[in-house]
Order: structure tokens, then sequence, then C-alpha cells
């Protein structure tokens, strides 16, 4: 048994030996130093093929659609554009995504503040398990199953109509209006709004508050001038992130708005399948990748570089 | 003098564990009181017991004469120094320091000019728009003391806070914290494990253990006259054998100890005649001699290991008479440089009023 053991022992080592020797030969010491930007390359060819799409997206947007053959004209002008801006339905599906964003990603930060909060400071094991499943558990479920989850619920003949009915009282229209769709949104962003602060709230020491506490402030004015604002890269970064993927939704307003609601990216989705008029789905897809970058550009200026905590660690 | 804190049969359990054992003290006003004991002693839940993020189990705490533990730690005037500071990260040196006026609502005109003065008594007065990560550890020390300090509070507490510090700045550490607390005359209590800056900071040191205060004196007496054997061993390099009362007399007994008869101190306590006790003996009282005749008592040994620390030599030394104890001495002779070299054999001296025995628990 010892004997095995130790045979079993030395064989190990003569394999890791042997691996690190055949690593060394392939990969001299000197080439050490670039080991991290090798590590990179995968995701830089990501990026890189994202941004050749953009190219070729930008390219269509100034392409009107010859209707004759159903194909972009060779020239260039602004058609696609112009017609954006002189039918009043894109300015409207327009500001409806973006107050949809405001409003998800506001009350989105607002409710997971206190759960990420609650995950990391609660000292009860199993509040914090609790917690944690709770937190995953949505990730298990695709945004279309859950969006039909709350049809099921929500529904004409859904559960809580049902039990309307059965106590004698009128039906409601629960879906297929805004206030469902933002509803069904919040309900989807929160885990990742969630995910997104809990280590703001981590790298606050514990002490600290304590400390805040002892110098003569009570919870709330610890809360306003310490947690808060430590937390902040946490929760900029949440509310970029939620505003982001807010923005450029498609299957929650898509099946609980059911086509009275759509979103900006419904109106692309649209032009490019239903129309079959890439250019100006190009052009749609122009203008939301403007106003999504030059918001979030605008955050992190006004927030300061110190936004999703990527800067020097200050201890 | 009137009293600042007054702790009364002060007891916390956590889970049915007591970590805090009915404990009692009393700091006058403008007292230094270092509470030393090994980790898990229970000093750091006394010290926040009362700093107020722990309610006691049992008893009463209170300061300059209120009851305070059910009043929440910002109600309370205390200033505390955490063991990592906890500094306010997004916060300027001057912003930290201003804290604690902010939130205890001091007139705004006159924050300014505190905050400038709390600075420049811990000598960071140039430092005032740096933030925590641009101080050393030195001065980030600093301004957590100016931080806990600033709205002159009736209490100061520290809870290890020079523990981190590598040994030359802790020294330095020391006396400047020394220095500002008399400047200031504020009643402090400090926690440490380190019993050499118990001995140089305090007025008073109490030595904690298993949640129990030992013993409670001034630095001087709580070397001199340790009560027990805790304390005894826990402060100083002590070397600890075990003996039976064969006979006593005032304030001397003797006692057999394998097959030596010593002549030790009793501490003003009654040991008959057959008590077992453990004896206790600093090794700045142990001599390596010639003649033996200066001293009560004298044994024969063999050096067992010699550790040269410059100033002086640390000598581990075997002796087969008393037990097979290791009692360990220094020995420096700044003229001859004598040395002895491992497994010589010595004679060692020293005298009655050196030699402590304490009563052996009951239980052995």
């Amino acid at each position: 048994m010892q004997r095995n053991q130790i045979i079993r022992t030395r064989l190990g080592w003569t394999l890791l030996d042997g691996v690190e020797r055949l690593v060394s030969a392939l990969w001299p010491a000197r080439f050490k130093g670039s080991v991290g930007r090798v590590l990179l390359l995968p995701a830089v060819l990501l990026i890189g093929i994202l941004v050749i799409g953009l190219g070729y997206m930008i390219e269509y947007s100034f392409h009107e659609l010859d209707l004759s053959t159903y194909r972009l004209k060779d020239e260039y002008s602004l058609v696609n554009y112009a017609v954006i801006a002189d039918r009043p339905v894109y300015m409207r599906v327009l500001n409806r995504t973006l107050l949809a964003a405001l409003i998800v990603s506001v009350t989105t930060v607002f409710l997971a503040f206190p759960y990420a909060y609650m995950l990391v400071r609660t000292r009860s094991a199993l509040t914090r398990k609790f917690l944690l499943i709770a937190l995953f558990l949505p990730f298990f479920i695709g945004q279309v199953v859950r969006a039909y989850g709350w049809l099921i619920i929500l529904g004409k003949q859904g559960l809580i109509n049902s039990l309307l009915e059965g106590l004698g009282l009128p039906t409601l229209n629960l879906i297929y209006n805004y206030p469902s769709v933002i509803f069904g949104l919040i309900q989807y962003m929160l885990p990742f709004a969630i995910l997104l602060i809990v280590p703001a709230v981590a790298a606050i020491s514990e002490d600290v508050e304590l400390a805040s506490e002892g110098l003569g402030a009570n919870w709330i004015s610890t809360f306003r001038y310490i947690v808060l604002p430590l937390a902040r890269p946490g929760l900029i970064g949440a509310f970029v992130v939620v505003f982001t993927l807010t923005l450029t939704d498609f299957a929650m307003p898509e099946i609980l708005g059911g086509g009275t609601t759509d979103f900006i990216a419904s109106a692309i989705y649209d032009s490019f399948f239903q129309l079959s008029n890439a250019g100006l789905g190009a052009a749609l897809s122009m203008i939301l990748v403007m106003i999504g970058s030059v918001i979030v550009a605008a955050i992190f200026y006004l927030a300061g570089t110190g936004t999703l905590g990527v800067r020097e660690q200050s201890r | 003098m009137s009293r600042m804190v007054e702790v009364k049969d002060v007891s916390k359990s956590f889970d049915g564990t007591l970590a805090v054992n009915a404990v009692n003290l009393v700091l006058n006003r403008g007292e230094f009181l270092t509470i030393v004991g090994p980790s898990g002693c229970g000093k750091t839940t006394l010290l926040r017991m009362i700093a107020g993020f722990e309610v006691p189990s049992a008893g009463e705490i209170r300061i300059n004469n209120d009851r305070v533990e059910s009043i929440p730690p910002y109600r309370r005037s205390i200033g505390m120094v955490f063991q990592k500071l906890a500094l306010f990260p997004h916060m300027t040196a001057a912003q930290n320091v201003a804290y604690p006026l902010k939130m205890r609502r001091f007139e705004p005109a006159q924050i300014p000019s505190l905050v400038d003065k709390y600075l420049q008594l811990v000598q960071l007065g140039d430092y005032a728009g740096r933030y925590p990560h641009e101080l050393s550890g030195g001065q980030q020390q600093r301004v957590a003391i100016a931080r806990a300090l600033s709205f002159s509070p009736d209490l100061l507490l520290l809870d290890e806070p020079l523990s981190a510090l590598d040994k030359k700045l802790r020294e330095e550490m020391q006396l400047e914290f020394r220095r500002i607390q008399q400047e200031l005359g504020v009643t402090t209590i400090n926690v440490t494990h380190d019993q050499r800056e118990a001995l140089v900071m305090s007025d008073r040191i109490a030595v904690m253990n298993e949640g129990v205060v030992q013993q409670d004196g001034t630095p001087v007496d709580m070397y001199r006259n340790p009560e027990n054997r805790f304390v005894a061993n826990f402060i100083g390099m002590t070397s600890l054998f075990e003996g039976t009362v064969c006979a006593t007399g005032d304030g001397v007994v003797s006692v057999k100890s394998g097959n030596v008869l010593l002549q030790a101190r009793s501490n003003d306590k009654v040991l008959p005649v057959n008590t077992r006790v453990d004896c206790a003996i600093r090794a700045e009282q142990i001599r390596i001699v010639e003649d033996a005749s200066v001293y009560d008592n004298s044994v024969f040994g063999t050096i067992e290991h010699r550790i040269f620390e410059g100033d002086r030599i640390v000598y581990t030394v075997h002796v087969e008479d008393l037990g097979g104890a290791r009692l360990h001495l220094f020995d420096h002779d700044p003229v001859s440089h004598k040395e002895y070299p491992a497994n010589e054999r010595v004679r060692l001296g020293w005298n009655a009023r050196d030699l402590f025995a304490f009563q052996a628990p009951q239980s052995n």
C-alpha cells in the first residue's frame, strides 16, 4: 500500500518533469513575456470580426434599395437615413426603446443593490445559499422561456385572470402592453445587475463601515457617504450593462409586447427579414449603435475613469 | 481621579462559548491601559463591547458614568483605530479627519481649523490632500489616529493597529502614539498580543487569557510581581519548572524540584508544606557563575543552544537535577566577550527573590 503510493508519487513527478521539459522545449523561456498576449488573441480576433461586420453595416446603410431588383443600388446616398427621419413611427419606436432602457436600468440597479449587499454581508450561510441559488436559477432558463412563462401567468386565460374569474371579478389586460414589457425586462436584467454589483460591495471592507459608525455616522449617513461612493463603480457598471442590454433587446418586447410595443431591435429585424431592406436595417442599426455608444461614453466621461473598477487599485 | 470607564462583570458568549468571562476593569481619566493576551483570549471582543460593536451577554459598561450597553457606537464618544485602519479610500487625509466632525455636527466653520490642528499633531500637515493609497504605512497610521481624535472623544480605543507594521516602524509608532496620548491626555485602551508594546506604552496593563483578566497593574508591577504562572510566562522570557514546597518562611519558601532544594519567593501567599508549585524565573535573573556562594540558588547544567542576538546571547541550559528542565538565560559581558560553547557544563546561580513559586492548578 505504502510502496504503491510512493511509486505512484514518483511516477507523477517523473510525468510532470517530462511535461515541463516538453513545454520548455516548445516554448523557450525568452518567449514567456508574450504568453499573456498570445492568450489574448482569441478575444482580439472575435472583436476584430465584429468590427468587420460593423464596417459592412456602415457600407450597407448608405445604399438605397432598388425596388425593381430588390437589391441595394450601387451609388451612395443618405436615403435610408432620410426615410427614418421622415417616418414618425421610427422616432416613436426609438423614444419608446430609450425610455424603457432608462426605466429598466434605474429600477434594476435600485432593486439589485440591496440584494447584492445582503448577499455579501449576511452572516447566515443559509441566507447566502438561498440568495445565490435564487440569483443563478434564472440563468438556466433562457429569456424566451421566461417570457412565455410570464404569458402563462399574466395572459388572457392565464393564472391571474382565471383566479380573478373564479372570484367573480373582471379580468385584466396584463400583457401586450408597455408596463408588462418593462416588468419582464427588469426581471430578466436583475441577475446581471446583481452579479456586477456583488464584487463592488465585496471590495468594501466591513471595518470601513464599522469605522464610519464609530466616528458618529448612523447607517443612513454611512450608506450615503461611505457605501454608495465606494460601490459606485459597480453601480455604474451595472447601469451601463442593463441599459445597453435593454436598448438592444428583442425577445421581451416581441413576446410580452405582442407587436404592440416594438423596440428598435424589432424594427431592425423587420427591415431585414420582412421588408428585405438591408440598407434600411443597417441604417437603423447604425443609429442604435451611435445612440448607445454616445450614452455609454457620456456616462463613463461623467463618472470618471473609475467606473467598472478598472483603475489602479486603492487599498 | 475620576473614573472614565468601568467594566463590571461583563461576559460575552458566542453560540454557547464564553469569549469574555465576568471581566472587571476600571480606567481613570487620562490613563493608558493595554489589554494584552494571546489571540483568542477575548481582548478584542472586550474592546468591541466597549466600542459598541458587540452587546455584552451580561454585565455593565459605564463610560463617563453612563451605562452604554444599549447605546449604538455612533452615539458614544469613542474614537477607534482599527487593526486594518479602515481609512476611507475615497477621501483625502483631510476628508478622513473631517468625517467624524461632519457626522457629529460640529460647526462647519470650525472644521477646517480642527482638521489642520490634528493633522499637525500627527505631523501630516503637508499631506492633507493625499489619498490613503498615496501614503506610506506609517502615514496611514497617523491619519487613522488623527481621525479617531479630531472630535475630542472621551475615550480612544486601539485595536492592534500596529501589528501589521515592521519592527522598526512599530517601535517608532508606539512612542508616537504615547506622545500624542500624553499631549492630549485622552483616556486610552489599547489591545495587543505584543508584551513589549504593552510594557512600553501603558500606564497600566491587564493580562487576559481564556476570557478572564489574569492580572491588572502597572508595567513594573506586572513584570516584577506576576500573580500567576500565566502572567509570569506571558511577560518577559521566562523558564518554568515544577516543584513541591518543603518548608515555608516569611515570604520565602523552600521548594524541592528534581533533586535540588531551592529558595523561592511565595509572593505573599501562604503555601503550605507539600503544595505542588510552578516555579518561574526570568532569563535575565540567571547568571553563569564560577562562585555560587553569592547566590541563594545554584545548579549545574549543560548548554544546549546558544543564540547570538548581537546585544546579548541567549543560552538554553539543560538542567538534569531540576527534573530535566530547560532554563533560558541572557548573558553578555561587554568587557571580556566571553562565550560558552554548546555542551559545556556550567554553573548557574540566582537569588530567591527572583524565583517565583505559584500554586499549581488543582486539577493537576
